[in-house]
Order: C-alpha cells, then sequence, then structure tokens
C-alpha cells in the first residue's frame, strides 16, 4: 500500500464514516445493527480517551526523568513531580482506598487545589482596582454593570440597594444572555463547518499533514 | 511621589491583606446577614422538590477539590433532599477527581439525612463513578450505561446491584442534576440528554459561569442553576439547613463589599488626578 494511502486517504474515509454514522443516528431512526455499531465505537473512544491518558503520564514522566538526569532547567521542581507521581500513583495502584493515599489526596491535593483557587479573589481584586476605570464611554459602561451584577450577586447586595436585583437580572439576561447566545451559535456553526470541512477531506490537521509539512520544509 | 499616586498605584500586598480580613472575618466570626433567593435557585429547588416519590434520578457529581467549598454543600443537601423524598439517585462523574468527591458528597450527605430516611447503597442511591471519554462518554452512558460501565464506583457488578435492574439509559431517568462546578461540562448533559432523551435538567456551576448558561434557560433546555456558594446556601436556607455555605456566602457578602468599594475608590482617585493632570 503506498505511504498516501495509509497516511491520509484511510484515515480520512474512516473519520468521514464514523462521523456520519453518528450523525445520522441523532437525526434519524436506524436499525438496531447501527446503533449497536455506534454503541460499540463509542465504547472505542472511551477506551482511546483512557489510553491517552496513560500515555499522557507516561511522556511526562520521561519528560521529568529525562531532565532530571541531564540536569536541565529548574531540574529541581521535576524531582518533586517525580517523587510525587512515584509514591501516589504506587500507593494508588496498591489499593486506591488505602488510607495512606487518601491521606495524600485529602490533605495535599485537595488544599492545594482549593487554595490556587482561592487565590483569584486576590488577584481579581487587585486587578479590579488598577484596570477598572472608567477611562471612556465603554469603560463606564462596563464599570457600571460590573458593580450592579456584583452586588446582585452577593447575598446583602439586594438589601443593600434593593434595585440592583431587578437590573442586575436584566443584564444577565438579555445583554449578557444575548451575548453568550451569539457565541454559543457563532461556535456551533464554526464546528459544523470544521465538520464538513473534515468529511470532505479539506482538513486535514487531525491526520498531523500541517506538522507533517513543516518537519519536511 | 504624591500620596494621589502612591494610592492609584498601591500596593497590591495591602489590597491582599484588605481582602483576606474581609473574607477571613466572617468565616472566623459566623454572622447571618439578611438574603434573598435568586430566580434560578428558586426554580432549580422547586424542580428538584416537583420530582415525584420513587423516582430514579441521574447526579453527574463533577466537583473537585477547588469547586467543592462552592458547590459541595449545595449537593449534600439536595441529596438529603431527595433521599427524603424517597427518589432514588445514580451518581456518575466524568473526571476521576470529581469521582471520588462525588463519595465525599454522598458520606457527608448521609451523615446528615434524618433518621427514618432509607440509604441504602445499591436501593436507594448508587455511585457509577468515573465515565471516561468525555461528551463521548456521557453520550455513550445516556445511550446504554451497561456498554460503559461494568460495575459501580465501589467495584460492585452492575447485575448485582437491585436499583440497576431497570436502568439502562437516559430515558429510564425521571430528572438530571449537572452539578458541573468549574468543568464547563453542562452543554454535555443538554446535548447528550435533554435533547435526544427529553430528559428534564438543572444544574450547578460556580458563580463566574452562570452567565454562560443564562441562554440555556432563557430556552427552557435547563430549569434554573445553583450558583456558586450562594446558589448552595440558598438551597441550604430553602431546605432550612443552614451549613457552610451560609457562612461562606456570608463571606462573600464583605469580600464583594470591599471589592466594590476599592473600585469605586480607585475610580475616584482616578478623576481627582485627571482633573489635576496626572493620570492618563
Amino acid at each position: 500500500m503506498s505511504d498516501r494511502l495509509v497516511k491520509m486517504q484511510i484515515p480520512m474515509i474512516l473519520t468521514a464514516v464514523i462521523g456520519l454514522l453518528m450523525i445520522i443516528e441523532f437525526f434519524f431512526p436506524m436499525p438496531a445493527s447501527v446503533t449497536s455499531l455506534n454503541v460499540t465505537l463509542r465504547s472505542f473512544v472511551t477506551i482511546i480517551s483512557a489510553t491517552a491518558l496513560i500515555l499522557g503520564t507516561i511522556v511526562l514522566t520521561i519528560f521529568h526523568t529525562k531532565k532530571v538526569g541531564t540536569r536541565g532547567s529548574e531540574w529541581y521542581y521535576s524531582i518533586v513531580y517525580v517523587v510525587a507521581f512515584v509514591v501516589t500513583a504506587g500507593l494508588g495502584v496498591l489499593n486506591v482506598r488505602d488510607t495512606t493515599f487518601l491521606w495524600i489526596y485529602n490533605n495535599m491535593t485537595s488544599p492545594i487545589g482549593a487554595a490556587l483557587y482561592s487565590l483569584t479573589a486576590f488577584y481579581i481584586t487587585s486587578a479590579a482596582y488598577r484596570v477598572l476605570r472608567a477611562r471612556n464611554w465603554n469603560a463606564a459602561v462596563l464599570l457600571v454593570c460590573a458593580l450592579v451584577v456584583l452586588l446582585m450577586l452577593i447575598p446583602i447586595g439586594a438589601i443593600l440597594f434593593p434595585p440592583v436585583v431587578p437590573l442586575g437580572e436584566w443584564i444577565r439576561s438579555f445583554p449578557s444572555g444575548a451575548g453568550f447566545r451569539g457565541m454559543i451559535i457563532g461556535t456551533s456553526l464554526g464546528i459544523m463547518g470544521l465538520g464538513v470541512r473534515v468529511f470532505m477531506g479539506r482538513q486535514k490537521e487531525h491526520l498531523g499533514i500541517r506538522e507533517e509539512r513543516r518537519d519536511s520544509e | 511621589m504624591s500620596l494621589m499616586d502612591k494610592m492609584l498605584a498601591l500596593d497590591q500586598r495591602i489590597i491582599f491583606a484588605l481582602m483576606f480580613i474581609a473574607l477571613a472575618f466572617p468565616i472566623l466570626s459566623p454572622v447571618i446577614l439578611p438574603m434573598n433567593i435568586q430566580q434560578y435557585s428558586r426554580d432549580s429547588f422547586e424542580f428538584a422538590d416537583s420530582i415525584p416519590s420513587g423516582s430514579v434520578v441521574l447526579i453527574e457529581g463533577g466537583l473537585g477539590a477547588a469547586t467543592y467549598p462552592q458547590g459541595g454543600p449545595g449537593l449534600e443537601v439536595q441529596i438529603v433532599h431527595l433521599l427524603s423524598k424517597d427518589i432514588k439517585l445514580v451518581f456518575f462523574s466524568i473526571g476521576t477527581e470529581t469521582a471520588a468527591w462525588t463519595v465525599t458528597a454522598i458520606d457527608n450527605a448521609l451523615a446528615k439525612l434524618p433518621s427514618g430516611v432509607a440509604a441504602e447503597n445499591g436501593v436507594n442511591w448508587v455511585h457509577m463513578g468515573y465515565v471516561p471519554g468525555g461528551e463521548s462518554g456521557v453520550a455513550a452512558f445516556a445511550n446504554d450505561i451497561r456498554s460503559v460501565k461494568t460495575e459501580d464506583h465501589f467495584g460492585t457488578p452492575i447485575g448485582q446491584i437491585p436499583l440497576m435492574s431497570d436502568i439502562n439509559k437516559a430515558s429510564d431517568f425521571a430528572a438530571l442534576f449537572w452539578w458541573g462546578g468549574s468543568e464547563g461540562s453542562i452543554p454535555f448533559g443538554i446535548r447528550q440528554i435533554v435533547t435526544p432523551f427529553g430528559v428534564p435538567m438543572t444544574g450547578m456551576c460556580t458563580t463566574n459561569e452562570v452567565p454562560n448558561y443564562t441562554p440555556y434557560i432563557n430556552s427552557g433546555q435547563m430549569i434554573g442553576i445553583i450558583g456558586g456558594v450562594r446558589g448552595s446556601a440558598e438551597y441550604e436556607y430553602l431546605m432550612g439547613m443552614p451549613g457552610l455555605a451560609l457562612g461562606q456566602a456570608m463571606a462573600t457578602n464583605f469580600g464583594g463589599l470591599l471589592w466594590a468599594l476599592l473600585v469605586v475608590l480607585g475610580n475616584v482617585l482616578y478623576f481627582v488626578a485627571r482633573r489635576e493632570g496626572g493620570a492618563k
């Protein structure tokens, strides 16, 4: 078989056929054989996703191990990763419900995650103080909307300034809702367009074609 | 450097310290201030309340370490709410971490249950655990649960779970509750379960994500939404079970007011400085 057939044509045909099978089932009643085939194909997605996760972990571990071995830039951070990975994964593989594993999860992973997320409150406040200023009419509208929606969202806002509730609800439901609706419709149309291009073989990035060209240049 | 310039370029460490005090004070010395209930939260609560006893509902547990403080208390109270109404619960998660946090929510909720409420694992509730594959995984789960999961989160074969005996696809559920946190996965539920199977759905997300989902609420594809810690607090309030979220919502009062105060102060200083020919 030619290289082009293996690298391009077969994957493109597979993508188009499988994509069509999925879409047809969504719009039309299909025989049990097609539904059953689709269930199997979706199981493949699940298996491939899980495999990709394992593959990603392996690649990341190899990267950090090599970095430690070659004393690359900031290699000491890689030691933290390697040690954390070996200890956590090792205990998890032995027994995911083991007390030590859960202790690591509950007392290290969870607080770190929560702490990182809560930092946004501090940075957003600092950024807002410096940047959110009524420098022109557009910025003034943004500022007023931000203040109204914030006061609507904090529990005491409606008690202190009752008009912020209807005003904030209006901003959230109409201007903001309309904007997000437009964004959702735009994104969906973009996805449809991309799908059509993939079916027609016009979009080849998922086959690594662009990278291949760049490599060959 | 004049005082005005110093104030305009206020050291962010001072802002951080002020915010820390504003958030920590109400948590350390809880003061419950009056609050009004948002319509989205009320709709979500009433939707859960309207589900008939004996129904089976599907719950996606998407809260992780970062988002559990916001949504966890609300999910716990909702589990109490539904189990108290003799509604059967089937949980699943589309993340490995969130699957573990869903167990935490179930455990905490079971500890809060009033005596006499049936809450047997496999009979009144079941946690199907991690469903890999993102939206494709949700689609597969919705179409044929057994094609994706052969056992629950704790390793019990699906054939040995009484609650799952008549359940195998999304249309077998009376409602869907999507506790998405910050996963951004609420549209998965709408696209793969609400639209194809006609299962009514409500959801939960972090406060900042609420505007993302208002189009789905306005179009009727989703019934209300629990938004962040305030949404959880409102659920606790409506259930008459004040808990962690209500205390945290009070902290957002002070944090939010400080934010507004600083922004107003920044603008006042900016205009004064501009009048004096300083700020640009």
